[in-house]
């Protein structure tokens, strides 16, 4: 068989650093270290990786597993914001509000998804550039004024329940992301990624596949912006449709490892963490430093964080057997 | 409501515009066969140039092109140098993808120093000739439009007769054909490439500087003229560098109806539709080059 | 010993599948040397790893004491190795002329431009008739003369052509042999890659024989043409019937 992925090491279905123990200290963590100090930065700090890595597994499942590099995710962000706040704000529970945000992003999804898996690689990128874009602009046009929380939710907010959500929302879409790749199928879909003729001669239903791995991902991806839409207390309607929430979503794959699991859960903190402390010291530059490792990533270091990782064990061996 | 003809010259106006920035991407795209997501951080980048030769030196805009030019070839080179070289060595599918990946990341490095760097307040040049210009039957022709329209049609046909012409502009050609015959040619591809790459930006540039007095300036315009740019090559079909000239006229025009017969709202996701139409009904036909 | 081109145990892979294990061979300056072997034993890749178009993992590609394999491929053009690719692979949108100016595009071949141009048009009168035709309307046999063309441009001294006789006819072949044949006598060195072994083998001086990315055989041109195993595996003659 052809491999057409190079930048893509030979990763099998990863459930390297899922093992139950890192996991329970991880949410052990994640549930007591905040409660423990209590403050407003910390629950913020801990919101931003939650939701940063609902962010990253969901471009992982279409961009990692499936290879369909999606340029447009803020358009499943946006869409997942912007209900979810319309409806809560008319007096949804904001459960169901939220749902129906995620729900509205996958149908959206599928809707461009027919047409635009017809085109291939770079122009899947940037058909899906475009559609994003095309949402940008027409909700900018159409709701030109910031949305802010009407007073009596303001009087009741409180930072912690937003951090549960968020901390729900990871833990779901890293469940989801490991079922994906444990159900019958993953198979095609790593198959459609590696080569799609192949993987279209030797029975794969391709489009559906595609389609699969689009939906999960955009449900996830529109919830996620359910989440942010809960969180923030004003923000301009367009603000969730900025490609700098695609871009936040592929950095964090890309940095822990794309098409794994772990890979996000570790590309979401270690991004969050390092954001947070460059804009606290370098106000101005930090995108500019962001995208940078970003750039620097792709080329030098296309399995991210894990390879990291991976290359310094297989070095350490190397030295021990020595 | 201004009237058929006054929205016909303007969206031809505007499309000039538009050309000049598809012209370089196509360029690029044609030749180191990889995407320029970032492209339009150049259009923004030249506009700055320009900018500040206006408000420190008093430059006239179409004067302060001989230094927006240069200034942007020069960024062109060195981000060559430093990032896209290393794409173009690869091979593929891979390749186009990993061009879009790095030059989204570069436009948001390029975007966020020009943040940094000039603030992101909005800035515009304004000539004191701006309101001047022709009156034909009623319809307004400005002089800095005029002129826009001028400047790019001679550089269409410069880079025309550079491009058929000359020896250096030839083996662009020749490497855009097949870059490994270019290279028993005895060309230095490496060498094509870096020229290429900065002669688009170049060409970006003088974008930039055209949109300085046309609308107005701030560092996040780049996605747009990225999608502008690309909205125009996908219609020119690639392969087709000059064709990027009519393909952008055809797109203010279609821009200009759009936001002058439906709403001032659909201007913009006029050219996207289409775009996106084009792309799907044509995917590989446009694209691809046989 | 010849002392021209030395390939000295050369080890080329794509990606991870080996084509060359440890080739060596030599060409001696003034000598048309040919290279046979099967389909997919790995000739292309040879010649292409000895223009620098495909980096080596091991061994050395001299040329007098320059080290070929240390140069870009533009700077082994520079040095006078020029070569013609299998299928030709001309500019196709560009014109005939245009093809033959980008020929002499190293620094070298550009100052005897002229003078190298009317040579060729003495060699392929056809190419100067269709000077301004565009590369990709000729026909196959036409595209063949101006590749070569092409080729001469760049002024070689060594001359290497992938399968020249691809696809043509017979009249087409004997012209391109024709050819190759005057511009060794006026002193050019030739490298040859053929599956037409007789024709090959007639023209040649020396040969060598390239099975699954190994030299398995070398010999003069008509001692190799007389060799059994050879007259069996490329000359398609069948050994007489035993009793
Ligand atoms: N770009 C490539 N990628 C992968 N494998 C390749 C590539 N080019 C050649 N090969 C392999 O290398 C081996 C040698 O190929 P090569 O083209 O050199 O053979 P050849 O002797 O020129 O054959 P032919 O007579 O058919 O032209 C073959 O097994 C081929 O499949
Ligand atoms: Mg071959």
């Amino acid at each position: 068989m052809k491999t057409t992925s190079r930048q893509l090491p030979s990763f099998k279905p990863s459930r390297r650093w899922l093992t139950p123990g890192a996991i329970a200290v991880l949410l052990a963590f994640a549930v007591v270290f905040p409660q423990q100090v209590a403050k407003d930065n910390v629950w913020n700090l801990f919101f931003l990786m939650c939701l940063g890595i609902a962010m990253g597994q969901s471009w992982n499942m279409l961009g990692g597993f499936a290879g369909q590099t999606s340029l447009g995710h803020a358009a499943f962000f946006g869409i997942g914001a912007i209900i979810t706040r319309v409806l809560w704000f008319h007096g949804t529970p904001f459960f169901l509000a939220l749902i129906v945000g995620g729900v509205a992003a996958a149908t959206f999804a599928m809707i461009i998804g027919a047409p635009t898996f017809r085109l291939r690689g770079a122009y899947f990128a940037i058909g899906t550039l475009a559609v994003a874009e095309v949402l940008r602009i027409t909700i900018a046009q159409n709701q030109p004024y910031i949305s802010t929380m009407p007073g009596s939710m303001i009087a009741e907010y409180n930072l912690p329940s937003r951090y549960w959500l968020a901390l729900g929302l990871a833990i779901a879409t890293t469940g989801a992301a490991y079922m994906l790749l444990r159900s019958r199928w993953s198979l095609g879909i790593l198959g459609v990624r590696e080569d799609e003729e192949a993987a279209q001669a030797t029975g794969v239903h391709v489009l559906r596949h595609k389609l699969l791995a689009l939906g999960l991902s955009a449900v996830f991806m529109g919830l996620a912006g359910g989440v942010f839409a809960f969180k923030q207390i004003s923000y301009y309607p367009e603000a969730p449709f900025f490609p700098t929430f695609t871009f936040e979503a592929l950095m964090i794959a890309y940095i822990g490892g794309l098409g794994t699991v772990s890979g996000p859960v570790i590309g979401g903190i270690f991004f969050v963490v390092v954001r947070e402390r460059l804009a606290a010291n370098l106000t101005d530059v930090h995108q500019v430093i962001f995208g940078a490792l970003f750039v620097v990533i792709v080329l030098l270091l296309p399995g991210g964080l894990l390879e990291i990782w991976d290359r310094s064990k297989r070095l350490a061996l190397r030295v021990i057997r020595r | 409501m201004q009237s058929f003809m006054q929205t016909l010259v303007f969206g031809i106006f505007a499309g000039a515009i538009y050309g000049i920035a598809a012209m370089g991407l196509a360029l690029v795209f044609g030749v180191l066969k990889i995407l320029n997501i970032a492209h339009g951080e150049l259009v923004m980048l030249g506009g700055y140039v320009g900018f500040w030769a206006f408000s420190t030196l008093g430059w006239d805009p179409f004067l302060s092109l001989i230094i927006v030019i240069p200034a942007i070839f020069i960024v062109g080179l060195i981000l060559d140098r430093i990032v896209y070289r290393h794409i173009v060595r690869q091979l593929g599918e891979e390749k186009i993808k990993n061009s879009l990946l790095v030059s989204f990341g570069l436009g948001l490095v390029l975007q966020n120093l020009a943040q940094a760097l000039f603030t992101g307040d909005e800035r515009s040049v304004q000539v004191s000739y701006a309101g001047e210009g022709l009156n034909i039957y009623g319809v307004l022709l400005p002089w800095t439009r005029l002129a826009t329209l001028g400047i790019v049609l001679i550089v269409t046909l410069a880079l025309h007769f550079f491009l058929r012409k000359t020896y250096p502009g030839k083996a662009i050609l020749a490497t855009a054909e097949d870059y490994e015959s270019a290279e028993l040619a005895g060309i230095n591809i490496g060498r094509v490439y870096m020229m290429t790459f900065a002669l688009g930006a170049a060409l970006a540039a003088i974008a930039g500087q055209f949109v300085t007095f046309t609308y107005s300036l701030a560092p996040s315009i780049g996605m747009t003229w990225t999608l502008k740019a690309m909205i125009v090559i996908v219609l020119a079909g690639t392969g087709s560098i000059l064709g990027a000239l009519p393909a952008g006229l055809l797109l203010g025009v279609v821009e200009a109806m759009a936001g002058a017969y439906l709403a001032q709202t659909y201007k913009e996701v006029a050219g996207l539709v289409i775009f996106l139409f084009v792309l799907i009904v044509r995917p590989q036909g446009l694209f691809v080059r046989k | 010993m010849p002392d021209f081109l030395n390939v000295d145990a050369i080890n080329v892979a794509h990606g991870d599948i080996q084509a060359l294990w440890d080739v060596s061979l030599e060409v001696g300056q003034g000598e048309i040397v040919a290279l046979i072997g099967p389909n997919g034993a790995g000739k292309t890749t040879l010649m292409r790893a000895i223009a620098g178009l495909h980096p080596l993992k091991s061994g050395t590609v001299l040329l007098r004491d320059k080290a070929l394999h240390a140069l870009p491929a533009h700077r082994i053009v520079e040095q006078g190795v020029i070569m013609v690719p299998e299928g030709r692979r001309l500019f196709g949108g560009l014109t005939v002329m245009d093809n033959l100016e980008l020929g002499a595009y190293s620094k070298r071949a550009r100052e005897v431009r002229a003078n190298t141009l009317e040579l060729v048009f003495e060699l392929f009168p056809l190419l100067a008739e269709r000077r301004t035709q565009r590369a990709n309307t000729m026909s196959g046999g036409q595209q063949q003369m101006l590749a070569v063309g092409r080729a001469l441009m760049g002024v070689p001294k060594l001359l290497m052509l992938d399968e020249p006789s691809l696809g043509l006819g017979p009249l087409v072949v004997e012209n391109i042999f024709e050819t190759v044949r005057q511009m060794n006598q006026q002193g050019v060195t030739i490298f040859l890659v053929e599956q037409n072994a007789r024709q090959a083998l007639e023209l040649a001086h020396r040969a060598y024989i390239l099975e699954q990315g190994r030299i398995v055989g070398t010999g003069l041109g008509d001692e190799l043409l007389r060799d059994d195993r050879v007259q069996q595996a490329y000359l398609g003659i069948c050994p007489a019937p035993e009793e």
